[in-house]
């Protein structure tokens, strides 16, 4: 449904994508991530064929990114959404439903049916006197008025509170069940992980890595275990050994971390956690818990660049999960992976 | 096409709706009421201009008996109230009072008794003047002209230039002079027509109204204005003190009052563009199947038919016709294209206020001040304006004035459209530069194709077919190069020849080598064009090309004889004036702006390509040179 070949956008002498290639395909949902300045929002604008690529070929929905045909078969979302403030929800979308040249009951049934599906009510209200969700919602609805083939999302959620980022994330999901093609560009990792099927990963302009969430985890990052034991696991020669040690127990020391009344080590292998525990077993305590986790594309995004991504917070949750690690550990939460990969709810402002 | 119409159009109508939806009905009711207040105003100063009423009106109280001699005269004057005289008590029921005394043969005494005040002098002084006023009506009315006016002057009004030639006017034939000129007033109780028309139709003869303006009109000579002529215009009969110079002041004012809701329609199309711009609110727009060009129209069409809508009231409400509306028009464009432009080029609202009033001064500066010498120079015609004055003075326009008037206004409007949407995309639209560097972006938008195909490769073709887009750039500032210099000349013409020349001159060759050159600029600083030597010469003399072809096109001007105006000609000379001159003359007065083109524009074109102090410094370098070929040229012709 995308194809992109060697893209290259410059604005004088600031290259904003450099030799950029990957595609979509039909009914995927494809994200871009990276951190500010990384050249996501300059790789979607090209897309929806509002920037020129300087070079490289884009194809979308079989036209040239410079067609008008194109833009029959694409909505786009921007990074921020302003709307026409004296307008009402309602007029503003017939509005463009207009441009695309949708007959009037059949934009009014989308509108209708959009709306419903993203529970915006007030659509007589003026668009100036409502929230930035509300708002974002109807730029959502605006999106598929011409009921495109081609989604383009840059940061759909951004800046929103959690329920309203919840909201836009399940209904991303569920153009993805429509057959809709999505790209999807966001520097909430979280975002991304739970949305897209594949990602890009870019960084100065480049794409760093491509594929499956999965396939860069397996590539980029490395499965470890949390052992909780109810004492501090004896130094026993075996756990020295694993850690590479030589005497002072720097290694073994930075691994284990007192929680609440608990310790948790972080090891690599299931020997270790089988070591953790026989240490555990000659400190006179027992393994109390055990909990697998997954590399999460932050992690990725670390190994790949060398550094973690800019804009990330750690204070508060994303999408009403837990708050920090601590919380949802002292919370009891079992899951088994990536509880650690959703913190990242970027502040407002931020790219 | 019908689509393309058809998107315009749902542009155009949801323009509307969001237009109309950002005012509430308070405001609107509020706008209004100040729009009535305003007309109000305007129309009651126009009425007491045309009625004749006066804020003096019945100011002064003048106690005369009825069957006086002075009576009339207090009863004509609009300053003056008759009061009975029975009873008058001065300073209480009476400013002054007029006793009638006895008569004596011819003789007849009258006094006249004004109270010790301030106001009595002046209500004296009052009577006084209509008195005299009232005798030269009398007189004027008298049968036998030549005893009421032993002394006839003929009367002749001549454009004022400088002196070095005679001239021409406006709406008369030429005829008109001689015959002024030699009218000799001879008395012979004819209508105004008699003495001639041209510049003094009505002035030969004694035998008109007060003021002839009917025998001036049939001459198609100096016209006074069709309204209130009397008031404005040209008295032609009485004594010297009471006539004064033809000067359509009302028809003026009233062709001012088109440019008046120009001022209100820009505010609101430079908001609604700027609204677009700020915080990306107009980014959904550029994604929709429509162009920007489609975008750009629909947004502005309802301004216009805004604009014709009240142009033509206006033209049915002071009595103008389709002529006023058509001058119009084109005006309404250049201020939407004018604001269009500083919309897009604009980083906030702030700036867009500092546009929108350079806008309206400078236009309205052009419209105007040209149009105050209507019926005086052919100067007056650069001005839309001057045709709606004739339109409301009733005289006919040939089309080729019409023309001249109003087709570089028309067409500079159309190119800042262009210029604008030069920039109506996302990499422009939404950054926040310097309206210079906006300037300079939206030049070179237009210079893409010419770097993509490698300008300067001069040996093929290719390479010379690249320097087209240059060429016609550079032809597309003629229109506002045209409307500089007649704007040049319309401010400096009045003032004395060994001023206005020399600096007319260099003004001149300052605009035309920046409007040569800027783009070349701005090529330049964009990265257009490769920062050599060769491609400069390539890309001045290709911008010299154009200039030099475009520029043919100002021999409009002789259609309606402004070259006869010796600034006109120091203007225009290049295109004007080759009668009579052998072959090779011509072909070299008609070749020699190609090479001082070419050479200036190359010269500027090396600074521009090295950077912005050079350019600078070249720039002026080219201005002199072209400056000096102008002294040259000029010297030539005088």
């Amino acid at each position: 449904m995308i194809e992109v070949e060697g893209l290259r956008k410059t604005y004088g002498d600031f290259a904003a994508v450099v030799d950029s290639t990957f595609s979509v395909a039909e009914g995927e949902v494809f994200g871009v991530v990276g951190p500010n300045g990384a050249g996501k929002t300059t790789t979607l604008k090209v897309l929806a064929g509002l920037v020129d690529p300087t070079d490289g070929e884009v194809e979308v929905a079989g036209f040239a990114s410079d067609d008008p045909e194109m833009r029959r078969q694409l909505g786009f979302l921007p990074e921020e959404s302003p709307l026409y403030e004296e307008m009402t929800p309602l007029s503003y979308l017939r509005f463009f439903a207009d441009l695309y040249d949708v007959p009037r009951e059949t934009a009014n049934e989308r509108i209708e049916a959009a709306l419903d599906r993203l529970e915006l009510d007030h659509r007589e209200r003026r668009l100036g006197d409502m929230s930035k969700g509300m708002k974002r919602k109807v730029a959502i609805a605006r999106s598929l008025v011409n009921d495109p083939d081609v989604l383009v999302y840059d940061e759909p959620a951004s800046g929103l509170d959690p329920v309203t980022t919840n909201s836009v994330l399940e209904f991303t999901r569920e153009l993805r069940e429509t057959g809709k093609t999505v790209v999807f560009s966001a520097h909430n990792l979280y975002h991304v992980e739970s949305v897209c099927d594949r990602v890009a990963v870019m960084n100065e302009g480049r794409i760093v890595a491509r594929g499956s969430v999965d396939g860069i985890r397996e590539r980029h990052g490395e499965t470890t275990y949390r052992v909780f034991t109810d004492v501090a696991p004896a130094r026993t020669d075996a756990l020295v050994e694993m850690f590479g040690d030589s005497g002072d127990h720097a290694a073994l020391d930075a691994a284990t971390e007192e929680v609440g009344d608990r310790f948790r080590t972080t090891v690599p292998t299931m020997d270790a956690v089988e070591a953790v525990r026989e240490a555990a077993a000659a400190a006179g305590g027992e393994v109390v818990d055990i909990r697998t986790r997954e590399p999460s594309l932050e992690d990725v995004f670390l190994d790949i660049v060398g550094r973690p991504m800019p804009g990330r917070y750690t204070g508060g949750g994303a999408a009403g999960e837990g708050s920090d690690d601590e919380d949802a550990e002292q919370a009891g939460d079992a899951e088994p992976s990536n509880d650690e990969s959703r913190a990242a709810e970027p502040p407002e402002g931020t790219e | 096409m019908i689509d393309r119409l058809r998107r315009i159009l749902r542009v155009a109508r949801w323009e509307t709706v969001r237009a109309g939806g950002g005012v509430d009905r308070r405001t609107l009711l509020a706008a209004l009421a100040l729009l009535l207040v305003a007309g109000g105003v305007l129309g009651g100063g126009l009425a007491a201009g045309v009625v004749g009423l006066d804020v003096d009106r019945d100011v002064y109280r003048v106690a005369v008996n009825d069957d006086s001699p002075y009576a009339d005269a207090v009863e004509e004057a609009p300053a003056l109230t008759r009061a009975p005289v029975d009873g008058a008590v001065l300073g209480d029921t009476a400013d002054l009072v007029v006793v009638d005394g006895s008569r004596s043969g011819t003789v007849e005494t009258v006094a006249v008794r004004a109270s010790d005040t301030r106001k009595g002098e002046a209500a004296a002084a009052e009577f006084r003047e209509a008195v005299e006023a009232h005798n030269e009506r009398l007189m004027a009315a008298e049968e036998n002209r030549t005893a009421a006016f032993p002394v006839t002057v003929a009367l002749q009004y001549v454009g004022r230039t400088s002196g070095l030639d005679e001239g021409s006017t406006l709406g008369g034939d030429d005829d008109g002079d001689g015959g002024g000129e030699s009218g000799d007033g001879s008395g012979d109780g004819g209508d105004g027509s008699d003495g001639g028309g041209g510049g003094s139709g009505g002035s030969g003869g004694t035998g008109g109204d007060t003021a002839s303006d009917d025998g001036a009109n049939e001459d198609g000579g100096l016209a006074v204005p069709s309204v209130d002529g009397a008031a404005f215009g040209a008295d032609t009969v009485g004594s010297p003190g009471s006539i004064s110079p033809p000067f359509p002041f009302v028809s003026l004012l009233l062709a001012f009052v088109f440019l008046v809701p120009m001022n209100f329609l820009i505010q609101a199309y430079g908001s609604s563009v700027l609204d677009e711009r700020t915080n990306r609110r107009g980014e959904p727009l550029l994604v929709t199947p429509l162009s920007p060009v489609d975008i750009v129209a629909g947004k502005t069409l309802p301004y216009v038919a805004v604009a014709a809508l009240v142009t033509t009231c206006i033209a049915l409400g002071v009595g103008g016709g389709a002529l006023s509306v058509i001058a119009v028009l084109p005006v309404a464009l250049a201020f939407l294209g004018a604001t269009f432009v500083g919309a897009m080029f604009a980083r906030s609202f702030k700036e867009l206020t500092f546009v929108t009033v350079g806008v309206s001064v400078l236009l309205t500066t052009y419209a105007f001040v040209p149009a105050i010498f209507t019926n005086v120079t052919p100067v007056a015609l650069v001005s839309p304006l001057t045709l709606v004055v004739f339109d409301l003075q009733g005289e006919a326009v040939g089309l080729g004035e019409a023309l001249f008037s109003t087709v570089p206004m028309a067409t500079g409007a159309a190119l800042l459209f262009g210029l604008g949407l030069g920039v109506y995309r996302e990499e422009d639209m939404f950054t926040q530069k310097p309206v210079g560097r906006k300037f300079l972006d939206a030049l070179a938008v237009r210079l893409r194709s010419v770097g993509k195909a490698g300008a300067g490769t001069l040996r093929s073709r290719s390479g010379l077919r690249a320097l087209v887009p240059i060429a016609v750039l550079t032809a597309c500032t003629i229109p506002f190069v045209f409307v500089a210099e007649l704007l040049a000349v319309a401010l400096l013409f009045a003032l004395p020849v060994t001023v206005s020349i020399p600096v007319l001159l260099v003004t001149i060759a300052f605009i035309e080598e920046v409007a040569k050159s800027v783009h070349l600029y701005a090529g330049f600083e964009r990265g257009a064009f490769a920062r050599t030597d060769r491609v400069a010469v390539a890309v001045g003399c290709a911008s010299a090309v154009g200039f030099f072809l475009a520029e043919k096109v100002t021999a409009v001007v002789q259609a309606v004889g402004l070259t006869e105006l010796f600034v006109g000609r120091a203007a225009f000379g290049s295109v004007a004036g080759m009668e009579g001159l052998p072959p090779i003359a011509v072909a070299g007065l008609f070749f020699a702006p190609l090479l001082l083109h070419g050479f200036s524009t190359t010269v500027a074109a090396v600074g521009a390509s090295r950077g912005r102090t050079y350019y600078v410094l070249t720039l002026a370098l080219a201005t002199l040179i072209h400056a000096a070929y102008n002294f040259g040229v000029v010297r030539v012709y005088a």
